[in-house]
């Protein structure tokens, strides 16, 4: 299995010296990431940044709960974008019918959608018991499509392929102004990026709390080797349901946390296979079982999408006549799935996983 | 008593005719809601679209049964050939034979289009084989992550040389016409489905059971280094049966083209599912499975697009759920 260099990582997690007494290098290098995302918006006023920056950091979460998934528990699910359709559409269904939405209207959608994927994520894990994983896999894809059709189909209550626009209610509003700070508009869109900021810390450090805690352990345990998990007497099951139901919850957040900052939801942009696609790229480029690189993963990826497309286009701005150019540079998702293929044959351990195993060269024989 | 009726319960021949009597009780159940003439209407209609679908499962379960690799690319081959047929037809009508096609030379377009489709499909299966399986053999998390990719690239291309928008199929005039019999409605396009699939089953029963190729092939699977010594080149038999599956898959897309009468690039991802359906309930690996999986499929689907459309994808996951919980491995699985 694939699981085989995953293994090393693990060894050399549990070697590797507990250096917990104050704040290490690594400590700092964290408090500096949020300190810059924290005073970005007063630094450089820039919308366009602003945009990449949230992306990012909701990403972040949605791929390191995927990766707790993935990486930590072995299990490859094609319905983690769904759950993250789910919060997404929790949140623009519920701003959308209510006649005057209030704060307390997105906890609401929270509790929904939490209770809508743990209880779907209950019977996956059910089924998961049953199964093998590649059936598990195929499983999981075939519900993640019905839950695309769903979105597209239930047009009474989804708005179908046109999607829903909502406005966020109180101080989220994007139109409430509460005056300026250097120069900056203090409004309702700086105030759904501190949110986001909050919440992927609290986020991310739950699921770093996650993979740490005596669960965590034998989730790694379980993906190294089940039947001797079992033979010492630990009940697999409830442990990997443990898991699909966390990173499921997780990701549902993650949705609602995409759908404030979007203010839009439609089946394409929230239940496509695209997205489970680019999720699955982000967790392999930041590497499997690190839960950092997630954060790598996802801004690599949200930097190019960003700016990929308008180099393409300038340089098919050469050749205007031919139209198969002109079409390459439209489809800049080509170089994304060639990139995809690229990265699994030659480079599956991804960034932090190459960087863990080069440093391990000199591995802690002392215990 | 109890020890009784569990000697009969465990008699196989008691549980095959058990199985059977269900199998038919629920085959009849529609009537109750549908008359005749319309049951018969879309038990036809059914077949045929179960068909359409084993074209597409047949391949996906025949890679996976003899390679033990679950291709998720197979829904993109599947649209490539579907625009490999279009276009092959698309050239005939530029040439003006197909608005005025009789019946034989309807059939005669249908299958040329059908063998070029299912030759260039093979050459992307080789094409894909060489360059990114090969990599990855024995690594069931990987393979699924590469062909993902993969089909994701495909579909990419077939965007990029035949545009985003679907476009319209010119149908061979010989099959606009169809029969009536009874009252009961049936084009000829539908009898020609039912025709290939039947045949492309019959043609894998045969050549994976009774023929040399058919035994080391198996074989391979089983052992591949006794093969091997033998004699025979396993790599490229591994490549023979991706490039076989490929070919299916863009069979299977020529003909759902023309049965749909148009082709969109993201055509594969909306007949996976029922794929994987079909796939799921036959059991993985299973040719025979996926077979009764499809008729399962193509029926109950038709049934219940006529009296609950809405509900119909919903009932066939229904279907899957309860036979896995029945048969964890699917109706002909094994371990």
């Amino acid at each position: 299995m694939g699981i085989s260099m995953a293994n090393q990582l693990t060894l050399e997690e549990h070697n590797r010296p507990n250096t917990n007494k104050g704040v290490t290098s690594f400590g700092y290098l964290q408090i500096g990431i949020i300190a810059v995302l924290a005073v970005m918006p007063f630094i450089f006023p820039s919308f366009k940044l602003m945009d990449v920056m949230a992306k990012i950091m909701i990403f972040t979460i949605v791929v390191a709960s995927f990766d707790l998934l993935l990486g930590y528990t072995g299990i490859l699910s094609f319905a983690h974008g769904m759950f993250f359709g789910i919060g997404a559409y929790s949140l623009a269904l519920i701003l959308y019918h209510t006649p005057n939405p209030a704060w307390y209207h997105i906890f609401l959608a929270a509790i929904i959608s939490l209770t809508i994927s743990i209880g779907l994520a209950l019977v996956i894990s059910f089924f998961s018991l049953r199964v093998k994983a590649i059936f598990f896999a195929m499983l999981t894809l075939a519900l993640a499509e019905f839950a695309h059709i769903l979105g597209v189909q239930w047009t009474s209550l989804t708005g179908g392929e046109d999607g829903i626009s909502f406005v966020l209610p109180s101080i989220f509003n994007f139109n409430e102004s509460l005056g300026t700070l250097f120069n900056t508009p203090i409004n309702g869109r700086l105030m759904v990026y501190y949110l986001i900021l909050l919440s992927t810390i609290l986020l991310f450090a739950s699921l770093l709390q996650f993979i740490r805690s005596p669960l965590g352990r034998v989730l790694k345990a379980i993906r190294e080797n089940e039947p001797r998990t079992i033979a010492l007497g630990f009940h697999t099951f409830t442990y990997q349901m443990a898991s699909i139901i966390f990173s499921s919850a997780v990701a549902s957040l993650g949705g609602i946390l995409f759908a404030m900052w979007l203010c839009y939801v439609n089946p394409d942009s929230v239940f496509h296979t695209s997205i489970m696609v680019n999720i699955l790229l982000m967790v392999l480029i930041g590497g499997m079982g690190t839960l950092y690189g997630s954060m790598i993963g996802a801004g690599f990826l949200i930097i190019v999408e960003n700016w990929l497309p308008g180099l393409l286009k300038s340089i098919a701005a050469l050749a205007p006549e031919n139209i198969i150019v002109q079409n390459m540079a439209d489809r800049w998702q080509l170089y994304f799935g060639i990139l995809f293929v690229l990265v699994v044959i030659f480079f599956p351990k991804g960034v932090i996983g190459t960087i863990r195993s080069k440093l391990s060269v000199h591995p802690v024989s002392t215990n | 008593m109890t020890t009784q009726t569990l000697a009969i319960t465990a008699n196989p021949k008691f549980k095959t005719r058990l199985n059977w009597g269900i199998g038919i009780g629920l085959l009849l159940l529609p009537l109750i809601w549908i008359d005749l003439v319309t049951y018969l209407t879309l038990t036809v209609a059914g077949i045929s679209f179960g068909m359409l679908i084993f074209l597409i499962a047949s391949g996906l379960t025949l890679i996976f049964g003899l390679m033990d690799v679950l291709n998720l690319a197979h829904a993109a081959f599947f649209a490539f050939g579907a625009y490999a047929g279009f276009t092959v037809l698309n050239f005939f009508n530029s040439l003006g034979w197909i608005e005025t096609a009789s019946l034989p030379a309807s059939l005669f377009y249908l299958l040329m289009a059908l063998l070029i489709s299912g030759l260039v499909g093979a050459l992307l299966g080789v094409a894909t084989e060489k360059l990114v399986i090969k990599k990855v053999y024995g690594d069931h998390l990987m393979q699924l992550l590469a062909t993902v990719g993969v089909s994701f690239v495909i579909v990419e291309f077939l965007k990029i040389i035949w545009g985003v928008n679907n476009e319209v199929v010119p149908i061979p005039f010989g099959f606009q016409e169809s029969i009536i019999i009874y009252g009961v409605f049936i084009e000829y396009f539908r009898i020609i489905t039912i025709v290939v699939g039947v045949g492309i089953f019959a043609t894998l029963q045969y050549l994976l059971k009774k023929t040399k190729i058919g035994i080391i092939v198996r074989a391979g699977v089983e052992n591949p280094e006794i093969v091997r010594t033998t004699g025979y080149n396993i790599s490229r038999i591994f490549t023979l049966i991706f490039a076989a599956g490929a070919g299916l898959a863009a069979i299977g897309g020529t003909m759902m083209a023309v049965f749909n009468q148009a082709v969109d690039p993201g055509m594969g991802d909306q007949f996976l599912i029922f794929a994987l359906i079909v796939v799921i309930i036959g059991g993985m690996g299973s040719v025979t499975g996926s077979f009764v999986g499809a008729i399962i499929v193509g029926l109950s689907f038709n049934y219940v697009a006529f009296l609950v459309p809405k509900m119909a994808l919903g009932v066939n996951f229904m279907i899957m759920a309860v036979i896995l919980l029945i048969r964890p491995k699917g109706l002909f699985g094994k371990d």
